[in-house]
């Protein structure tokens, strides 16, 4: 054995001192042919004799149902954005906004001795948001309520609420709206009256400044509203906490004069909202309340309206999904929603970027901002990591011809045909966030038939 | 006995361990798209580094399981067990383009062993045919003027577990039988990363397959003449197919779909000549494909030949005749593709060389060959492919079972 095993060491170095210094070309060479080679992803030879058992292909001919919906109201309490003005448009109606709010009360300190009273006035300042014709002056007025702002059992106010408030104007004022002007930052009512009266009343301990209770049944509220004004816009109030504000000015008479304010903040937040006054009677919408709450685009000149704040919300159906189950083996890849806006439709009204699509819910919920025409609650299509899905905004800018929004509805499409049936009565809506409805005019005209409204599906069939 | 039985448990465990993870795809060409895919043969290290010719001879080198008959050359007081391992770098060029891959894989595992005297007995794992291929493609979206890119790949074959017996009844005429058991799936899947989809096709294969070999000797003055022959029937696999698709919301099993894979008659001759150290043989062998049908448009099955001759010689110089002496082996091969597209046949032709080299320590000898050669042709719109195929086979000769027997 150890003779054959040292002839065998032998060998093996020999052998090994031969293939050593190949052993570097050896590396170098399999390198080199490994590295050379093409990547999978790009590998295409035998392309030409492969048979292939899929057929991926577009189909935008199911029809697509289209028709608009109006909220009864909207809750617009609460917001912290305070509306005013009045819109004129031809096509969605005129809209006007006033807005509510009270004061709150809170124990005013001593007023000190040799105090003279100079001036008084409301402070509203811009959100920066307006909509409308903002390059033309507009009017609003400022009055006293002659009752108390109460909420409804459930703690809010709605957009059809209101309260009675004098009919005389305690001030007006007169701004331009365009809310880039750096001189008006706020809307500044003047209220000397009001002012000289509540520093009176403060300066005297009088029992109306002495608790909650009194003040608020001496000062109830007030309404910022245009009246009857032929405005063409509607700004945007801050309405959170401590922005809007009374400012009651005064000096105190010494050698040397020392100016004063007494800060008197809008009240509950909750009492602070927007009442909307719209006419459609003009357009297409009319009597839409008297019609289920819904107009279907075949009566509204084939146009799907949606606006915040008036609650109008585009309503797509897809009557004829169904057929797609007389085909077997298939899938559906791919489901796009598109809109086009109506050509100069939005001029003086900017579109709005984000739009989104909601579903009715199974199970109706009561706290629901929207809800479809018969009442039910609606609720946002969701993406994959649950955020609320919206729509991709193209904007042609030059010609406005490929202005559109796409919304990927997807994994809603393969969840409602999972079931073998489809069920398009429910149909899908189109609209703002349930915050901007609440607290923003923007709207969207959409086209309904020249394009028409598609349903693009890319459909695999196998 | 019982060191072979032992062997074969041993065995047994690697198969049963190999067949679990290597579902040995060792092929990587667009042509096995078709059919079974490419067709691996039966030839071991040695006659590998022949152009595949083996019919003719004995398992004195190797396990030769191209001709069961050959089993009784192995050396009553040897076992062997071997693996193949190779590297493959293939270059497709089409009549505009080229592009190259390049794979590596387990080839087989073979193990052959003298049971009694008269019976040689030898078991073993090997490819009988695979698939290997990825390809991308823009395919159109109906109804629209766009494109996407869909992927086809292919992969898995069919594997055979055989088992095989060599007796002599006459001296100088022996016979022999390999039974093996086919396994293994055709899985063909395309794809889109786009849109989500992956759609999987897996035809399962089984089925048993005998084949029978005989080989007779003539010895004339120091001359081996052998001639062998090999044989097996045709048989239908028994298959089963799955179909899935896969999408972004669901996944959906279709089962209805069934394909037809068969297996032709094939039959072959070899002739070998053996003197001292040198040998030389040439193998024919037909297999009767055009009984076969595949379910697709492109292709046509026909008779397919294949022809090959090989020599080996030995190192001149001191260590010729010694246990160090290195054996070199050229050969040729010419196989006429079992299928033609568009009546254009896809031939495979190789050059081969190799050597085996003893090393005498746990590997006993390496038996390394390098395969130059060619698949296809760039007429017709079709691809040609050119290869460098390097295989290694280790063969354990004397392993630990010989040992034991000394303790």
């Amino acid at each position: 054995m150890t003779g054959i095993s040292a002839g065998t060491g032998k060998r093996l170095f020999f052998l090994f001192t031969k293939i050593y210094k190949y052993i570097p070309v050896a590396i170098a060479a399999g390198v080199i042919l490994v590295s050379s080679c093409t990547k999978l992803s790009e590998f295409d030879i035998g392309k030409d004799f492969i048979e292939s058992q899929t057929r991926l292909q577009v189909v935008d001919t199911f029809r697509v149902d289209l028709s608009t919906i109006i909220q009864d109201s909207l809750r617009t309490s609460g917001t912290k954005v305070a509306l005013v003005g009045n819109l004129k448009d031809d096509l969605f109606g005129n809209v006007k906004c006033e807005t509510y709010f009270d004061l709150a009360f809170s124990v005013f300190g001593a007023i000190e001795d040799k105090a003279y009273f100079d001036s008084a006035a409301f402070i509203l300042p811009f959100t920066g948001y307006s909509v409308g014709d903002t390059l033309a002056d507009m009017t609003v007025g400022i009055h006293a309520l002659t009752e108390k702002i109460t909420t409804g059992n459930d703690g809010y106010l709605y957009s059809i609420n209101s309260f009675d408030y004098q009919p005389v104007p305690m001030s007006i004022v007169t701004i331009h709206p365009e809310p880039h002007s750096k001189i008006d930052t706020a809307l500044n009512f003047r209220v000397d009256a009001l002012g000289e009266d509540l520093f009176n009343k403060i300066r005297d301990n009088d029992v109306n400044v002495s608790s909650s209770e009194w003040f608020m049944d001496y000062i109830k509220g007030f309404v910022v509203t245009p009246g009857n004004s032929a405005n063409k816009a509607v700004i945007g109030l801050n309405a959170a906490e401590n922005k809007i504000n009374l400012k009651i000015y005064y000096h105190l008479s010494l050698e040397e004069p020392e100016k004063k304010e007494i800060t008197i903040s809008m009240g509950e937040i909750n009492h602070q909202f927007n009442h909307i006054d719209y006419d459609m009677s003009t357009t297409y919408l009319d009597n839409i309340k008297n019609s289920g709450n819904k107009k279907m685009a075949s009566e509204t000149g084939y146009k799907g309206y949606m606006q915040g704040l008036t609650g109008l919300i585009t309503k797509v159906q897809f009557p004829s999904l169904q057929d797609i189950f007389m085909e077997s083996n298939w899938k559906i890849l791919k489901a796009e929603l598109i809109l086009e806006p109506v050509a100069h439709s939005y001029d003086n009204y900017p579109l709005p970027e984000k739009l989104y699509i909601y579903q009715t819910d199974m199970v109706s919920r009561a706290s629901s901002v929207l809800r479809d025409e018969r009442g039910n609650s609606i609720s946002q299509l969701t993406d994959d990591d649950n955020n609320p899905l919206t729509a991709t905004f193209d904007y042609d800018k030059i010609l406005g011809e490929n202005t559109r929004y796409t919304f990927d509805i997807t994994s809603y499409i393969n969840k409602e045909l999972a079931g073998k049936y489809f069920e398009y009565k429910r149909g899908l809506h189109l609209g703002l966030s349930p915050d901007d409805y609440r607290t923003t005019l923007n709207r969207i005209l959409f086209e309904g038939k020249r394009p028409p409204v598609k349903l693009r599906l890319y459909y695999l069939s196998y | 006995m019982r060191t072979a039985r032992k062997t074969y448990i041993i065995l047994l465990v690697i198969l049963g361990f190999q067949t679990a993870i290597v579902t040995a795809q060792s092929t990587s060409s667009p042509y096995s798209v078709f059919g079974l895919g490419f067709l691996e043969g039966n030839s071991a290290g040695p006659f590998r580094a022949m152009g595949g010719t083996g019919i003719g001879f004995l398992s004195e080198k190797s396990v030769n399981y191209m001709n069961p008959a050959s089993y009784c050359g192995i050396d009553s007081l040897i076992s062997v067990f071997e693996v193949g391992l190779f590297g493959k770098y293939s270059t497709f060029s089409t009549s505009r383009e080229s592009q190259s891959l390049f794979n590596s894989n387990l080839k087989y595992i073979l193990m052959g062993f003298r049971v009694t005297p008269w019976l040689a007995t030898s078991f073993g794992f090997s490819p009988y045919s695979s698939i290997g291929y990825n390809i991308n493609t823009l395919s159109p979206i109906e109804g629209t003027n766009q494109q996407f890119v869909k992927t086809f790949t292919g992969e898995g074959g069919v594997n055979q577990v055989y088992f095989g017996g060599s007796v002599t009844p006459v001296k100088n005429l022996s016979l022999g039988f390999n039974a093996a058991y086919l396994f293994g799936n055709v899985t063909h899947t395309e794809s889109s990363d786009l849109y989500s989809y992956y759609l999987e096709d897996i035809t399962y294969i089984s089925n048993f397959d005998f084949n029978y070999g005989l080989n007779y000797r003539v010895i004339v003055d120091k001359m081996r003449f052998s001639l062998g022959l090999i044989y097996g029937s045709s048989k239908k696999l028994k298959t089963e197919n799955v179909t899935t698709i896969q999408t972004a919301s669901a996944t959906e099993t279709l089962k209805k779909r069934s394909y037809k894979y068969n297996l032709p008659q094939n039959m072959g001759v070899g002739i070998a000549f053996t003197k001292g150290f040198f040998s030389a043989g040439f193998d024919f062998e037909r297999s009767d494909w055009e009984d076969v049908q595949f379910k697709n448009a492109f292709i046509h099955t026909r008779n397919s030949n294949r022809y090959s001759l090989g020599i080996e010689f030995p190192s001149q110089g001191p260590k010729k005749g010694t246990t160090g002496m290195i054996f070199y082996r050229i050969g040729g091969e010419f196989r006429e593709s079992y299928i033609t597209i568009d009546n254009t046949p896809i031939n495979y032709r190789a050059l081969t060389l190799g050597a085996g080299i003893p090393l005498n320590n746990w590997i006993s000898v390496v038996n390394v060959s390098l395969e130059v050669g060619q698949n296809g042709t760039t007429k017709n719109g079709l691809f040609r492919e050119n290869f460098i195929n390097l295989n290694l086979d280790l063969s354990f000769k004397d392993f630990w079972f010989v040992k034991k027997r000394y303790n």
